[in-house]
């Protein structure tokens, strides 16, 4: 049963995981991100710099809102948008864990090369497989 | 300047090698070189490698101890030796979702390789500690995939 309830669980992870990804996918709303990420600002705040009509935008920060990344709450007649950290938290474990494990790797690649140059240079002719 | 239009949030790393590209190269594509250095755990861990560097060819990374065994594969998309490695995924680091690395390595000079490791298309976190690390990493990584843009 706990098992299962943990599968569900990640895959719910996921689904939002991917709906993170596509939201983020798009030059526009990587930007609306980047602006909100300074502080909270009202819709209009955030439309301004684009070059395209508000409706335009507006959609843009419906597919950020719907994937979680984004969320908005009234401040009298203003919408004021504001950035869900958490969502983006689970992105930035990925890649802080992926960087971790390729530096590593890469690490260790680069000590092999330095093993394999210094067998190499004791003479090709004497070199014998996994010497040392 | 080569500015891909990525898909989303990717990692990669960059690094200048003090070996030529053919040398790294096998390195990626050789079993036996491959049980050398891609098993992130060290000394008593059994490691054993299959390969078959062609598109559509498989490769696999088993890493077996007494306790437990943990595998990696995924299948090559594109070889072009030695220029470009490029396969799909599949581990305990991505929970098992399918995603991309791509290895891209660029001759500098007789003995010096820039080799641009890319892995994207992205899985599911294994472990979801509660920790918070803000911004930082997220945005140095949306500003490189944004660009200076302006």
């Amino acid at each position: 049963m706990i098992e299962i309830e943990a599968r569900k669980e990640a895959a719910s992870r996921t689904a939002r995981l991917d709906a993170v990804f596509a939201a983020l996918a798009d030059p526009t709303r990587r930007a609306i991100i980047e602006r909100l990420s300074r502080g909270e600002a009202r819709v209009t705040e955030v439309a301004e710099p684009f070059h395209m009509s508000l409706a335009a935008v507006s959609k843009h920060i419906r597919v950020l809102e719907a994937s979680g990344v984004v969320e908005r709450h009234r401040k009298g007649r203003d919408h004021i948008l504001s950035i869900n950290t958490r969502s983006l938290d689970e992105v930035d474990g990925w890649i802080e864990r992926t960087r971790c494990y390729w530096n590593e790797r890469l690490d260790a690649m680069e000590r092999l090369l330095r093993e394999l140059k210094k067998n190499h240079k004791l003479g090709p002719k004497d070199r014998k497989r996994g010497s040392r | 300047m080569d500015r891909d239009e990525r898909p989303g949030p990717i990692v990669q790393i960059r690094r200048r090698v003090r070996a030529g590209a053919e040398q790294i190269f096998d390195l990626w594509t050789k079993p036996d070189l491959m049980v050398r250095w891609m098993s992130p755990f060290p000394g008593a861990v059994h490691c054993k490698a299959t390969c078959d560097p062609r598109p559509g060819g498989a490769f696999s990374l088993v890493m077996s101890s007494e306790e437990s065994s943990r595998e990696v594969s995924g299948t090559y998309v594109e070889v072009d030796r030695p220029r470009k490695l490029v396969f799909t995924w599949i581990g305990p680091l991505t929970n098992n979702v399918t995603t991309l690395v791509t290895v891209e390595l660029n001759p500098r000079g007789d003995d010096e390789t820039d080799l641009v490791l890319t892995h994207e298309r992205l899985p599911t976190p294994a472990i979801h500690e509660g920790h918070t690390k803000g911004w930082g990493h997220i945005l140095d990584h949306l500003a490189d995939a944004v660009g200076s843009g302006g």
